[in-house]
């Protein structure tokens, strides 16, 4: 009676599931762990898988675990979830042309700084 | 009627502040006839304005839910204390809170006695029409005083279960205590410039004002932070997220700001620059309010979207930015070239350091705003998390903290003698190094750079260590307050090098009745309980551990909130003297076996407990700037 | 020199600024919609009446899919809506999303029945597939391909503003047989 209403109760937000987190080893275990903390929860305003019980982010992070255990690369569970809910749930920003400014900028920032504050203490 | 005439007093004060802004443009500001007049105005100004928060204090506190505020976030079922707390939950209640404090600070700051009356009456003028400026805001367009018509709903709606929180009721007024105390030096700044009087040592009288708004900035970070990895579920306690950002910039400025203003007097270009950091830190300020209010960011805080209220916060900021900055630099004329700063000096270490918190603050004002840059021009979405600011933020401290050590030894107006004092910092390598071999020997291969940050946190505290014992022995003079935030600082880099080195986590699915076992901690499944509550139900499940020769339970939770249908996992944490052992539970799988997530967060406690050392050092410098002037 | 510093104080701010204000005065109306195209995910799933199995080739033409659930209330909200589209003749494919066979059904008995064929998606791995958070969500799909998504409850509004610009760009028929 307990396990019917607790299955109810949940119902809304799983998914029935067969994989269990059974990671072969350490390394995928951490692979896992590091993964879900980069990859943005779809559905909430902000944060990661690993901080989102949605059902959608369960979801995901299962699929996340079960891609861990075929081998799949870091790569390719990135491009499988942001092909399918778009690359701002990347939090770790790629680096390419569109987004040079972003990674390079605070080095130029301090270069010219320092260079100011060299460079004028000798005039 | 009670909710009109709070309404009403509120008015009334935005009017009175408007007139003590006249008043110090028309009067004779030398005199004390007028400074006498100046203050009344705004101390009337001020208590009309308290009378009517507390009037809605007692709206909220008495279920009045003829206010549409209150109806939306509180309820007649919450404790006294959260219907409270729920004033500041969402938009206008904490904007009326931001209010009261701005002009808080701007009422203990009027009591004080300064003998440069034209300056101190300046600033009151200054911050009175930034008080008027807020308050026209408020009541235009986030007014916390209006009514739902035509009939008043019965009962409130629930608020956010997340925000029934003790600590997530004193971390918004901390944080808020800490931005808008940076008013005081910013418009006494403003003063300054204005009067043109060289001579007034402004940065002494805003001394104290200042370090008690970084104190509570510090503060209220931390409860943030340490609110967040209690809550959240995933056991950081630090997530970049946009909010989290526009708080750091203003402290990542005014501990800048704070170091300036001991070197101003050194220099004039000091001095200029101790002026461009306190506009910087106000302006910082205002912009995280900005952010949060106007929409524009997702993210966990962000108050409802409206591009309206977006828009007047970013003309009124426009307006004190673009005037204060053209003020300041119509005056820059005013210091005539100064001697220059004498290479490796005290002042020009902590000009460099500057440098390094300028490369900080633009950083994150880059990962604040490049999704927004990216999808104006891209119209697509990306977003920017951990890895970007953790790429920039570790070289820099690492940086910073080998010229902080370096600058131990550096004396004011001479250059650094290398030679006695590379020898304690050799010693303090030496040590490091130890150290980090030690850790390495436990824990293994780990990334390069987070080992030169362990270091340099060890360097750190083995060099203040150094140089307490040597000047007791020599009985030399210890800048204490120094020693103290320092060896935080030192403290807090250590702790979030070890956390991210030893910190370990493991996910189980366990049934009822089985156990587990993760690094020689043992771990029972006791027990699993429904229990329904006021406004939830829960599935509470207990387990019994055993660590480090400790038995104990621990019982996380999943809660369903019936008001929202909301759904939050409880952590349970277990507090040992070098780590956390964190337990949430996750969701039921096919079998009747439950995901079980174990985390060892390690010397996370002394993450905060250097915040603390850091907050409680500025409280010595205050208390020691009392006593001298006693 | 300083007069260099002057500028720069005042155009970083500046830049600052426009930037703000240009991103403020976008228009954002509808931050549900996107419409980033795909192909349909490939997948075989069955019925919810029938237990006969559905797989994307047996979907012609132009139509939508809706997802929903029993257990959704704001699924009820845009029910209204969606039949007045089906009795306009558009074909609405249902997605199933997360739900109980019998609680589907009894939904669909005592609500109406606004779809044609209703694809029982118990796990959720089509909707997954297709980058769905939650129900209810709307896509609008042709030729093997998804052109436009909304997610949240669609109506009258939502439909002409978001779904017909593009029906109407492409000179799309969305007419059940």
């Amino acid at each position: 009676m307990l396990n019917k209403f607790l299955f109810l109760f949940f119902i809304s937000f799983t998914l029935l599931a067969e994989s269990y987190y059974d990671f072969q080893n350490d390394e995928d275990e951490k692979r896992f762990f590091n993964l879900i903390k980069e990859i943005r929860c779809p559905k909430c305003t902000s944060g990661s898988l690993a901080s989102s019980n949605a059902p959608v982010s369960e979801d995901l992070k299962k699929i996340i675990a079960e891609m861990i255990e075929d081998n799949k690369s870091n790569e390719d569970i990135k491009s499988y979830i942001s092909d399918r809910f778009g690359k701002e749930t990347l939090y770790d920003t790629p680096i390419e042309p569109k987004t040079y400014a972003l990674w390079y900028s605070p080095f130029v920032f301090l270069l010219v700084c320092l260079m100011i504050f060299f460079f004028r203490k000798k005039a | 009627m009670i909710l009109d005439i709070a309404h009403y007093l509120s008015i009334l004060s935005t009017a009175i502040f408007m007139l003590t802004f006249t008043l110090v443009l028309i009067l004779d500001r030398s005199v004390s006839h007028s400074t006498l007049l100046i203050k009344r105005s705004y101390s009337h100004a001020f208590l009309l304005f308290l009378i009517s928060f507390l009037l809605y204090v007692y709206l909220a506190l008495t279920d009045n839910f003829s206010v549409s505020y209150i109806a939306q976030h509180s309820n007649s079922l919450l404790p006294n204390f959260y219907k409270v707390t729920s004033i500041w939950s969402a938009h206008e209640g904490s904007m009326f809170l931001w209010i009261i404090f701005l002009s808080l600070w701007g009422f203990i700051f009027n009591l004080s006695t300064d003998r440069d009356l034209k300056v101190k009456n300046l600033s009151i003028g200054i911050i009175s029409i930034i008080i008027v400026g807020f308050q026209l805001f408020l009541l235009i367009t986030s007014n916390p005083f209006e009514v739902v018509l035509p009939f008043a709903p019965e009962n409130g709606a629930d608020i956010n279960p997340v925000l029934q929180d003790p600590a997530l009721a004193i971390h918004p007024p901390t944080l808020y205590l800490g931005y808008v105390g940076f008013v005081i030096p910013f418009a006494y700044a403003l003063a300054f410039l204005i009067n043109k009087d060289q001579s007034i040592e402004w940065e002494k009288k805003v001394k104290s004002w200042s370090v008690m708004a970084w104190v509570f900035l510090t503060i209220g970070i931390s409860l943030g932070s340490w609110w967040a990895y209690y809550e959240l579920g995933w056991g950081g306690y630090w997530f970049w997220d946009p909010v989290e950002n526009v708080a750091l910039m203003p402290w990542l400025a005014a501990t800048a700001f704070l170091h300036s203003l001991s070197v101003a007097s050194k220099s004039n270009v000091l001095r200029i620059w101790t002026l461009l950091l306190s506009i910087i830190v106000f302006s910082l300020s205002l912009f995280g309010a900005f952010i949060v209010r106007s929409g524009i960011i997702d993210s966990i805080h962000s108050f409802a979207n409206d591009p309206q209220r977006g828009m007047y916060l970013l003309a009124f900021i426009a307006v004190i930015l673009f005037v204060s900055l053209g003020l300041f630099a119509s005056r820059l004329n005013m210091f005539e070239s100064s001697k220059n700063i004498k290479a490796l000096s005290k002042e020009s270490f902590i000009s460099l350091n500057n440098i390094f918190f300028g490369v900080l603050i633009f950083s994150t004002m880059m990962g604040i705003t490049y999704p927004l840059i990216y999808e104006l021009i891209y119209d697509q979405k990306i977003s920017v998390g951990a890895p970007f600011y953790n790429a920039i933020y570790a070289p820099i401290t690492i940086l910073a903290t080998m010229i902080l050590v370096i600058s131990i030894d550096s004396r004011w107006g001479r250059t650094i003698d290398t030679g006695r004092s590379f020898n304690m910092l050799y010693i303090s390598l030496a040590m490091g190094l130890i150290g980090l071999s030690l850790i390495r020997y436990f824990a293994g291969d780990m990334s390069f750079i987070i080992m030169i940050s362990f270091l340099m946190g060890l360097i750190i505290i083995f060099r203040y260590l150094i140089l307490v014992v040597k000047n007791i022995l020599e009985k030399k003079y210890i800048n204490t307050p120094s020693v103290i935030a320092h060896t935080g600082l030192g403290l807090l880099i250590l702790s979030i090098s070890a956390n991210s080195i030893l910190s370990s986590e493991k996910v189980f699915n366990m049934k009822p009745n089985e156990v587990r076992e993760f690094e020689n901690i043992r771990i029972e499944f006791n027990d699993l309980e429904l229990l329904n509550n006021s406004n939830h139900d829960s599935i509470k499940a207990t387990f019994a551990l055993d660590a480090n020769g400790k038995s104990f339970y621990l019982s996380p939770e999943k809660r369903k909130y019936f008001a929202r249908g909301q759904i939050t996992s409880e952590t349970a944490i277990k507090i040992m003297p070098m780590r956390d052992i964190y337990l949430t539970i996750g969701e039921q799988l096919e079998g009747g076996q439950w995901v079980v997530n174990v985390q060892l967060n390690y010397f996370i406690r002394f993450i905060w407990f250097s915040a603390a050392m850091m907050a409680f050092s500025g409280l010595l410098i205050i208390s020691n700037i009392i006593r001298r002037k006693s | 020199m300083k007069l260099l510093l002057k500028i720069i104080i005042f155009i970083i701010p500046l830049i600052i600024f426009s930037f703000f204000y240009l991103y403020l005065s976008k228009d954002n109306s509808y931050p549900g919609a996107d419409y980033k195209k795909f192909d349909l995910p490939a997948f075989e799933l069955q019925s919810l009446y029938d237990e006969n199995f559905i797989s994307n080739n047996l979907l012609e033409g132009t139509y939508l899919v809706n997802v929903w659930a029993s257990w959704c209330i704001t699924c009820r909200v845009e029910h209204g809506f969606l039949t007045e589209l089906s009795n306009n003749n558009i074909n609405i494919v249902g997605l199933n999303y997360k739900d109980n066979r019998d609680d589907a059904i009894e939904w669909l008995v005592k609500y109406g029945n606004p779809y044609g064929v209703v694809i029982h998606d118990l796990k959720g791995s089509l909707a997954l597939d297709m980058g769905v958070t939650g129900a209810p969500e709307t896509f609008l799909v042709t030729d093997q391909r998804v052109i436009a998504h909304y997610r949240g409850e669609i109506n009258n509004m939502i439909w002409n503003d978001v779904f017909l610009p593009v029906i109407k760009e492409r000179g799309l028929v969305i007419d059940a047989k």
